[in-house]
């Protein structure tokens, strides 16, 4: 044969492990093709039973993690997998054995699980969605709620025109529900009377984030939905993006809420782990729907695994996780917004920052993720002030550390956080937790991501954004920083010189600061 | 009319009543005089074996039910007892009417043609001496005359075997007359050829064993004797090609506690009423169940006649199946099926693409894995070869075995122990669910990547059933339907829950759903005033929600048209409920065995098929798969030879309210249409124009591979 070419390299794995089953993809990724699945597999595991009522993922269900994992080997050998990458959401993630669990899983299937927090998983999500619907109209229409009711937690991102607006996750989880209402003790009437009266208030709690009303256009995602439309939709429509009429949709809820878990197997032969999320999550789905004016509900097979998939298969594309600069500064105003601050300072800082972090690569020989980083913290970096102005570098600390960013994983929070305490006052001590509990490469980037906040912090010190542009010149012994402006920039000159005292440490130079006429 | 204002028993036919009346078709074959004779004779013998089958399976189970005071009605509002009288009153008709079709239908017929079975006594002298020493020789070593008294109880003669039983007079020593029993040995061939004969004229093994009972009990006086045969509960279940399969353990479970397990005792005509009471005494059976037959008992052995050699001008024409790649360049199945579907309509269309598929895929070293459920397969089988080989080449191989009958199960075992020394997987069937699905799935990789290549069929695995069943099967390397038969696997194997398929629909998860709602789907075309229709073909019909659902449709106006081969419970032709819907049922040369199912959907028509029935064990305790025809021209063959059956005035019968299957007649000036002669031609013709096309393209000589 003359026509051999090289052969495909072998297929990759992803493993997600959800509240209620732990999910298989197996998939192909051309280097310059669409990624074609080969295989999905599931298997039920009610991990969440355990944790959201317990606290801990109990023994049996350990081994039936293990047992599920080990079955998906067999899978993936059978492709050839070597490339596996394995995601665990808020069943494990809330465990307190989590850690030890993960290792359990670890030595005995070889398989590392990477516990991604809240806001990672709206990403991917988001992530596989715009991969599936990004030129579906409900995708790019005024007002559009993403919505995925799993089994601990429901996500939900707000797109306006097609890029998010705002993202928020609720522990509102079909699983979760289940457990902490301890369903099993009632009957189903009470039951369902429970379950609707927990989720109008968490739905109250929703409104405030989310302008429910104005939503015109719903997009779920998720196994439960995704059975409910292939019940509502006709026999034999196979469409991957199924719709559903608004009345349609609240019909067949109500339809099913009326009936018990015994019931739900006999009509739809589903497994029991299956029929016992179906009606939690369908009534999340349902009130949600009531709560917006969405005449319809496009059901997409989108999915954590398809997110997670995409995210390796382009690692540098447009919206992959390395730059997905425009959601994540999106989400971090809408966080700045809440706590009112001067967007206009907050997006100067960013872009002063970004100048000098683009200017000294060089020496700090960090990526895109970290500037993106830096971003976000000069973005942030006064919202403290909102609690009090003393001190405000402490409280913005904490309340980036708590706030659900868009896109950005718990650690890259923290470093976040960190970053922009440190804008002003005191470097980093041993004594400052939040600072010695990250890891030592953390800390090395929070030094210096913070030794160029403060800088550009102080090119605006006066918050009128003066400085147009800002020179870094490299001589013998001492770097001079050059600015470019309008006006008198003396206050400016002081207020940088005064605080480059962590940039002098960090990057073993002084910073003479000096204002340029660019007229000459 | 709503259907819930009318008796059951009007909307419903009883299932077993049903079944009576297909086998009495496959009778009417027999007796058909336009039917070649030595087929006649083999639909003689398949109607005998069919009603083995059907009293030690259904008749079985009704005593069964009857037994544990199930008083359950059926959905025709029959209790058990009631359907098993009215079972026996109809067996008891069909009995008396397979034999009036042989003894003076059938043997004069073949006596006409120098084949004969003749009576010891009626053979000349000097053979029957030779048949004397054919006797001492071989027959009597084995003999074990058994007698019956209160010390030695009537023997557990195995189910179906020949037995004689002897009425002995009173002996010197003891009180009363007694019984005796000989088993005709089972070992030995039933049709002797009588020595120096014409090699075409034979006696029973039987009548050889009576002519010398004096040997057997010397100094005793045999008063008489008859041929018996007893049927048994079997334990089992009728599959849909009348095989019998195990039934789940549950069931099994509960008929262990059953008293007596026979369901059915063969006498000879001639016995004396006090040698019946004394068996049906000693046997344990009620009087219904004496069946006294004008002939030999067990006409299977009419099966030995057909596989004479010679007298073809007695037989239909061989059938040549038409090979569907004659216009292929390169029997190259991977990159034909790149290419395009193949759809195959067995026997008319020749089974050896898919037997080609597996050799070859056992053979290419870029095959990764192959895997395929396997229901019924030949001994000796090409495919489970292909399968071995794969194995021993190391490639992950997993078959889905399910041991069928019981005397299957050690050959089965033996060849798929044959495959795990080979190094293939084998999973011995699924709890609580027969895997009836039939699919088979290749992974094979290539230049772009992996490639897929599924076969999914209406039948069996086996190429010689093949030659006699009308099945489909189709074979194409569709991503979507691959995902799906790999999702099927995985889910079989355990690797993963049921899943969510995308083209495919399952039994026991989504089947009956997916069914009601196509059903249903029409009906409300025909509420809102569209045209609607639905026409299907299975083997049998007897699912009560679905023949509800077809109710309801026929009710709103649609049209529905349904060949249905076996059992039928759905009653055509009920004023307000069924008059839309007509029932046809084909019983012809070949076994009809596809399950095809066309829904209108308002223009944008679907056609599936699939292995599973619309029975309530093919929905509810089966893995069963339905798939759909997409290809816009092999959906309209299938949807072709779907309505050609329709069109049959030939070996059709039709289905009327009062449960009757009349032959479908010729109108005056019709041509004489018979579906599967049609379906042969159109084959036929179909294979002539692909090599005709094949003979007009030019392959230069050093072409390279095609690009």
């Amino acid at each position: 044969m003359t026509d051999t070419p090289e052969p495909a390299s072998p297929p990759i794995a992803v493993l997600d492990m959800g509240a209620s089953a732990i999910r298989l993809v197996i998939a192909e990724v051309p280097a310059s093709a669409p990624i074609r699945v080969i295989e999905e597999a599931s298997r039920g595991a009610l991990l969440g039973r355990d944790t959201f009522s317990k606290g801990i993922i109990g023994t049996d269900t350990i081994d039936q993690a293990i047992a599920a994992i080990e079955g998906f080997k067999h899978l993936m050998d059978e492709y050839g997998v070597r490339d596996v990458t394995a995601v665990a959401t808020s069943a494990v993630r809330e465990a307190r054995n989590r850690d030890t669990f993960l290792d359990r899983v670890q030595r005995r299937t070889g398989i590392a699980f990477d516990v991604i927090n809240e806001a990672e998983e709206s990403r991917l999500l988001f992530l596989a969605l715009q991969d599936a619907l990004g030129r579906h109209a409900a995708f790019k229409g005024a007002w559009t709620l993403l919505a995925e009711v799993g089994g601990g937690s429901t996500s939900l991102t707000l797109l306006r025109k097609g890029e998010p607006h705002r993202t928020a996750v609720y522990a509102l989880g079909s699983v979760r529900l289940r457990q902490q209402l301890d369903l099993r003790r009632h009957s189903h009437e009470v039951q369902v009377a429970l379950l609707k009266r927990y989720v109008a208030n968490v739905i109250d709690e929703i409104r405030l984030d989310i302008p429910l009303r104005r939503i015109t256009n719903i997009i779920a995602m998720g196994g439960d939905v995704r059975f409910a439309a292939s019940q509502m939709t006709d026999a034999d429509v196979d469409s991957a993006a199924p719709e559903v009429a608004r009345d349609t949709f609240l019909q067949f809820c109500d339809e099913v809420a009326g009936l018990d878990e015994e019931s739900v197997v006999e009509r739809f032969r589903l497994p029991s782990g299956e029929a016992e999320t179906l009606v939690p999550a369908l009534l999340v789905y349902r009130t949600l729907l009531g709560e917006t004016s969405a005449k319809r509900v496009v059901i997409s097979d989108a999915s954590l695994r398809t997110g997670v998939l995409l995210d390796l298969a382009q690692p540098e594309g447009p919206v992959s996780a390395r730059v997905f600069g425009e959601q994540v500064l999106g989400s971090a105003e809408t966080v700045g917004y809440k706590f009112r601050f001067d967007r206009d300072h907050g997006r100067h800082v960013a872009f002063l920052s970004t100048r000098l972090f683009d200017e000294l690569q060089a020496e700090h020989g960090l990526g895109e993720r970290e500037r993106l980083l830096l971003q976000v913290a000069a973005l942030l970096h006064d919202i403290g002030i909102y609690v009090s102005l003393r001190a405000h570098h402490k409280h913005s600390q904490y309340i980036i550390a708590a706030a659900q960013i868009f896109g950005l994983s718990d650690d890259e929070t923290a470093l976040v956080s960190n970053v922009a305490r440190y804008h002003r006052r005191g470097a980093p001590q041993q004594s400052h937790l939040p600072y010695v509990a990250l890891d030592r490469q953390d800390r090395l980037t929070v030094n210096k991501l913070a030794a160029i906040l403060r800088v550009a912090n102080a090119l605006d010190a006066e918050h009128l954004q003066k400085i147009r542009d800002v020179h870094l010149v490299r001589n013998a012994g001492v770097w001079i920083l050059e600015l470019e402006g309008d006006g008198d920039l003396t206050m400016e000159q002081l207020a940088a010189t005064a605080r480059a005292d962590m940039f002098a440490d960090t990057y073993g130079r002084q910073l003479v600061v000096r204002p340029v006429d660019v007229r000459s | 009319v709503k259907t819930t204002d009318l008796h059951p028993a009007a909307l419903f036919i009883n299932r077993e009543l049903s079944w009576l009346a297909f086998n009495e078709r496959v009778l009417e074959e027999a007796n058909d005089p336009a039917t070649p004779l030595l087929e006649r004779v083999k639909f003689a013998a398949i109607a005998a074996s069919n009603l083995d089958e059907f009293f030690m399976v259904r008749v079985a189970s009704l005593k069964q039910q009857i037994d544990e005071a199930d008083a359950t009605p059926d959905p025709a509002g029959l209790r058990p007892d009631k359907q098993l009288s009215a079972v026996a009153h109809r067996a008891h008709r069909f009995v008396d009417a397979l034999y009036d079709c042989t003894e003076r239908g059938l043997v004069p017929a073949l006596a006409a043609e120098g084949i004969r079975i003749l009576k010891f006594d009626d053979i000349d002298p000097p053979r029957q001496g030779s048949l004397r020493t054919f006797f001492r020789d071989s027959v009597l070593p084995v003999l074990t005359p058994l007698a019956i008294d209160v010390s030695r109880p009537f023997p557990l003669l195995s189910s179906l075997t020949l037995n004689l039983a002897v009425m002995l007079d009173e002996a010197p020593e003891e009180v009363g007359r007694r019984l005796a029993i000989v088993q005709v040995p089972a070992g030995l061939t039933r049709l002797v050829p009588i020595p120096g004969a014409d090699g075409v004229s034979f006696v029973l093994l039987e009548d050889i064993v009576r002519a010398h009972l004096a040997e057997l009990f010397p100094g005793q006086t045999i008063l008489e004797s008859s041929v018996i045969r007893r049927a048994r509960d079997s334990e089992l279940e009728l599959d849909d090609e009348g095989g019998r399969t195990h039934l789940e353990l549950v069931e099994r479970e509960v008929r262990r506690r059953r008293r007596s397990d026979v369901v059915r005792l063969e006498v000879e005509v001639g016995a004396s009423d006090q040698l019946v009471a004394l068996l049906v005494e000693q046997v344990d059976v009620e009087d219904e169940d004496v069946y006294p037959v004008p002939g030999p008992l067990d006409l299977r052995v009419l099966q030995g006649i057909v596989e004479l050699p010679g007298f073809d001008h007695l037989r239909d024409p061989p059938l040549q199946p038409e090979d569907v790649l004659a216009g292929e360049q390169r029997r190259d199945l991977f990159s034909i099926l790149d290419a395009r579907d193949v759809l195959l309509h067995h026997p008319y269309d020749a089974y050896e693409p898919v037997i080609a598929l597996l050799a070859q895929a056992a053979e290419d070293p870029d095959v990764l894995a192959i895997k395929q459920t396997l229901y019924r397969t030949s001994v000796g089988s090409p495919i489970i070869r292909s399968l071995q080989k794969a194995a021993e080449r190391n490639k992950q191989v997993t078959v889905l075995v399910e041991l069928t009958a019981r005397f299957d199960e050690e050959r089965n075992i033996q060849w798929a122990r044959a495959l795990e020394t080979a190094g293939a997987h084998v999973i011995y069937g699924v709890r609580r669910f027969k895997v009836h699905a039939k699919v088979l799935l290749i992974v094979r990789r290539t230049a772009h990547g992996l490639r897929r290549y599924v076969h999914l069929g209406t039948g069996n695995y086996n190429e010689r059933t093949a030659r006699v069943y009308t099945d489909f099967g189709l074979m194409t390397s569709s991503q979507v339907l691959a995902e799906d038969a790999t999702a099927f696997f995985s889910a079989l194997t355990g690797y993963s829950d049921p899943p969510r398929l995308k083209k495919l629909v399952m039994a026991p998860t989504g089947l009956r759903r997916r069914f009601l709602k196509l059903i249903d789907r029409e009906r409300r075309r025909a509420e809102a005033g569209q045209p609607a229709e639905i026409v299907a073909k299975m083997n049998s019909l007897s699912d009560e929600e679905i023949v509800s659902a077809l109710y309801a449709a026929s009710a709103a106006g649609v049209r529905v048209a349904l060949n249905v081969r076996g059992i039928c419970a759905l009653r055509p032709g009920v004023p307000g409920v069924s008059e839309n819907i007509e029932v046809v049922s084909i019983v012809d040369r070949f076994l009809e065995h596809s399950r095809v199912y066309y829904f209108l959907n308002g223009g944008e028509e679907a056609v599936y098929l699939s292995s599973a029935d619309w029975m309530t064990r093919n929905l509810d305790k089966r893995i069963e798969l339905l798939f759909p025809i997409q290809q816009a021209d092999h959906k309209q063959r299938v949807l072709h030879a779907l309505r050609a059956m329709f069109r049959d005035n030939v070996k059709a019968r039709v289905l009327q309210a009062d449960g009757t299957y009349p032959r479908r007649s010729q109108a005056s000036g019709e041509e004489a249409f018979r579906v599967q002669e049609y379906l042969q031609q159109e084959a036929q013709r179909r294979a002539a124009l692909a090599r005709e096309s094949a003979g007009v393209s030019f392959v230069p000589e050093d072409a390279g591979p095609r690009r």
